[in-house]
């Protein structure tokens, strides 16, 4: 996988310019330690230097001047200094120093003690603070210079370990922080995208709970509204379907009483066949109208045979498509479902395939034990003609049928799909439609365990 | 069958007196024409009140009772009228409203229909509790049937195995079951079973009764040669060979 410079979240998105800026911040606080440490270390080792140069030629000056060349060829070697007399001011390819550091070097040199008859007649200074080389040229009061060269050692404004270490600590307890606070301050939104999702598949899901900080409360609360607001809707349209499918009720009941009474048989025949399409779009309304899942209560059944008992009664209703029924998979399947609904839903299933697909071959497999939160998978094949893809989706809109059967004898409400898809969403899965490589219509169902 | 010697055991229509309580004015007249048109003595009652007058002025062998009534509900007139008998009664419940028609069935009723039914298929439910009455005495008391390994709750029709499981059963199936098990350990001919089947559903039982019952079977994992639970018997029968507790 690549990491993208810019990332999707919202948390890293935040996350990565406020680290960002601490990086920038840190950056910055370095070169200034750094600058003010380098500082540091050059006004000691001017200050040294000072000191050495000074006490050398003091040490000189009170020797009487035919001693001195002896004194300074004992001198014990150092690393970084060389000292000899010589007649003349020194003069090297260096050029003079910078006024300031002539004035510093001046000032340090002063603090040494020397008697006022032997303070140096005449003081150059060549080179600069930056290195590598610094000329100290101090003249004796009676005449001759004692040139003394130090080599600079280089500024290392790193060289401590404790304060690396606790920059890195800094930094990364900082970065920390930075992520965490950022999680924190995002999580709501990804609450109001589940909750928002949650609403989408359940109506009557919970409330979010309206609390931390004001903004959050806010968009919790306005959530809480819509989805009130939602809630009454369809509870008003489920009434509304409701009154209408028990008012037909009564109307039909005495339709089929009065039937009973009609001595033309095939007029009788015909009538009961018109009053029970009536009644099937009826009870199909109701069926979709009610929250008939949320009032059965669950508990376990054989969905193997549950499946086998619905081919068994289609076959039943519909001797001449016997032969087209098949099912495989496992012999005994338990789920937790609520009976009814679930029985519900796969008979609108499999009476599509019957109806519009002349066929209805089941296949049930179960989940493999060892993959956690896997399903339990259904499909339902036909031969039909199948369904223009673009069309698929539709038909899980309530009331939305192909344009051919509106015509057709087997018609429907058109809502045994929307049925069957708000039960098994209500269980916790769902049902989609694809056509078939072969031709013909698939189901495909998924139940969780 | 000893049909006579029980007192609200009519068998045949001749001699039963059927209640109706339904609001619906219409309904009330084209139920009492169409029933005693099958040779029932009717009386009808538009609401609970007028039922129960009617019940302490006659002698009824079958209610039929609306559960939605004005005023007061179906339900509570059959809390009440079990507290007065046992009588048998078919309710007749708003279309798949499951706790109704459970609650109803908790009460004690018989049997119930959804509106809109099929009238034929009353007048064979009603047929059916009678006999079932005839030939048990009262029934509406029981709601769990155990035999073998199972269990069958009457009241919403499920069989249940020994695993707590649902094995789902068609209508047919579950009739088929229920014949079997109120005469257990009888043999029943082909002929009588399809007679029973007949009068508990509306229309001609196509299906034979040989393929129904090896479904049965493999539903009750009854299967193979020699089948256990629901025998074949030599010269044409079965017989469920099991003992039958009734809770």
């Amino acid at each position: 996988m690549r990491l993208r410079a810019w990332p999707d979240s919202l948390a890293a998105r935040t996350a990565l310019v406020l680290l960002s800026g601490l990086a920038v911040v840190q950056a910055a606080g370095l070169v200034i330690h750094a600058l003010d440490h380098a500082d540091l270390q050059r006004n000691v080792q001017l200050h040294d230097i000072a000191q050495r140069a000074m006490g050398t030629y003091r040490n000189l000056a009170v020797q009487p001047a035919a001693e001195r060349p002896r004194i300074v060829a004992d001198l014990p070697p150092t690393v970084d200094q060389s000292t000899e007399i010589v007649p003349s001011p020194p003069e090297d390819a260096l050029p003079p120093a910078p006024i300031t550091l002539q004035r510093q070097l001046a000032g340090e040199m002063q603090m040494v003690p020397v008697p006022a008859v032997l303070r140096p007649r005449d003081t150059v200074v060549l080179g600069s603070t930056d290195g590598p080389v610094l000329v100290i040229g101090l003249r004796f009061p009676d005449g001759p210079w004692l040139r003394q060269r130090y080599e600079l050692a280089p500024l290392r404004p790193w060289n401590s370990a404790s304060f690396i270490i606790a920059f890195v600590l800094m930094t990364a307890a900082a970065a920390v922080m930075t992520v965490w606070a950022v999680r924190r301050l995002t999580s709501p939104v990804a609450v109001l995208a589940a909750a928002a999702d949650r609403l989408g598949r359940d109506v009557n899901a919970p409330a979010l709970p309206e609390r931390g900080p004001s903004e959050v409360v806010t968009a919790a609360a306005a959530f809480n509204t819509m989805a009130s607001r939602i809630r009454r809707f369809v509870h008003d349209r489920t009434l509304m379907l409701t009154a209408i499918g028990h008012d037909l009720r009564t109307p039909i009941t005495r339709m089929r009483l009065r039937s009973e009474f009609i001595d033309d048989e095939a007029l009788r025949t015909r009538m009961l066949a018109d009053l029970d399409e009536l009644e099937a779009m009826v009870s199909a309304t109701l069926a979709f109208g009610r929250d008939a899942a949320a009032a059965e209560t669950s508990s376990r059944i054989d969905i193997a045979e549950l499946l086998r008992t619905i081919l068994d009664e289609t076959a039943d209703a519909k001797p001449a498509a016997a032969g087209q029924l098949s099912m495989d998979g496992p012999e005994h399947l338990a789920v937790r479902a609520r009976p009814l609904s679930l029985k519900r839903a796969l008979t609108n299933l499999i009476g599509n395939a019957v109806n519009y697909g002349q066929a209805a071959h089941v296949h049930l497999s179960a989940p493999l034990p060892a993959a956690a939160g896997d399903e339990i998978r259904i499909t339902i094949e036909d031969d039909g003609p199948g369904i223009p893809s673009e069309q698929i989706e539709q038909m899980f809109q309530p009331f939305q049928r192909m344009e051919e059967s509106r015509s057709r004898e087997t018609g429907g409400v058109g809502l045994g799909l929307p049925i069957a898809r708000n039960i098994l969403r209500a269980h916790g899965g769902d049902v989609v439609l694809e056509n078939r490589e072969t031709g013909g219509l698939r189901a495909r169902v998924t139940l969780p365990v | 069958m000893s049909e006579a010697e029980l007192p609200h055991a009519a068998g045949s229509a001749l001699d039963a007196s059927l209640l109706v309580i339904d609001d619906d004015g219409e309904i009330r007249d084209l139920l009492a024409r169409f029933f005693e048109r099958e040779g029932f003595r009717v009386t009808t009652a538009k609401d609970a009140r007028e039922g129960r007058r009617l019940w302490s002025q006659g002698e009824f062998n079958l209610i039929v009772l609306d559960l939605m009534l004005p005023a007061e509900s179906g339900t509570d007139f059959a809390r009440w009228l079990r507290g007065q008998s046992a009588v048998p009664i078919v309710m007749l419940t708003a279309m798949g409203e499951e706790t109704d028609r459970i609650a109803g069935l908790e009460l004690g009723a018989d049997d119930y229909l959804a509106k809109p039914f099929n009238p034929r298929e009353l007048l064979a439910r009603v047929r059916a509790v009678l006999r079932r009455t005839g030939e048990h005495g009262p029934t509406h008391a029981t709601t769990t049937i155990e035999f073998a390994d199972w269990t069958i709750d009457t009241i919403r029709r499920r069989l249940i195995g020994a695993d707590g499981v649902e094995v789902p059963l068609t209508g047919g199936e579950f009739e088929l079951l229920s014949i079997f098990v109120e005469r257990a350990n009888r043999v029943l001919t082909r002929d009588m079973l399809l007679e029973l089947l007949r009068g508990r559903q509306a229309g001609p039982y196509d299906r034979a009764i040989d393929v129904a019952i090896s479904r049965l079977r493999r539903k009750l994992e009854d299967e193979g040669r020699n089948a256990q639970l629901i025998k074949t018997v030599r010269g044409g029968g079965y017989v469920l060979a099991a003992e039958v507790k009734r809770r």
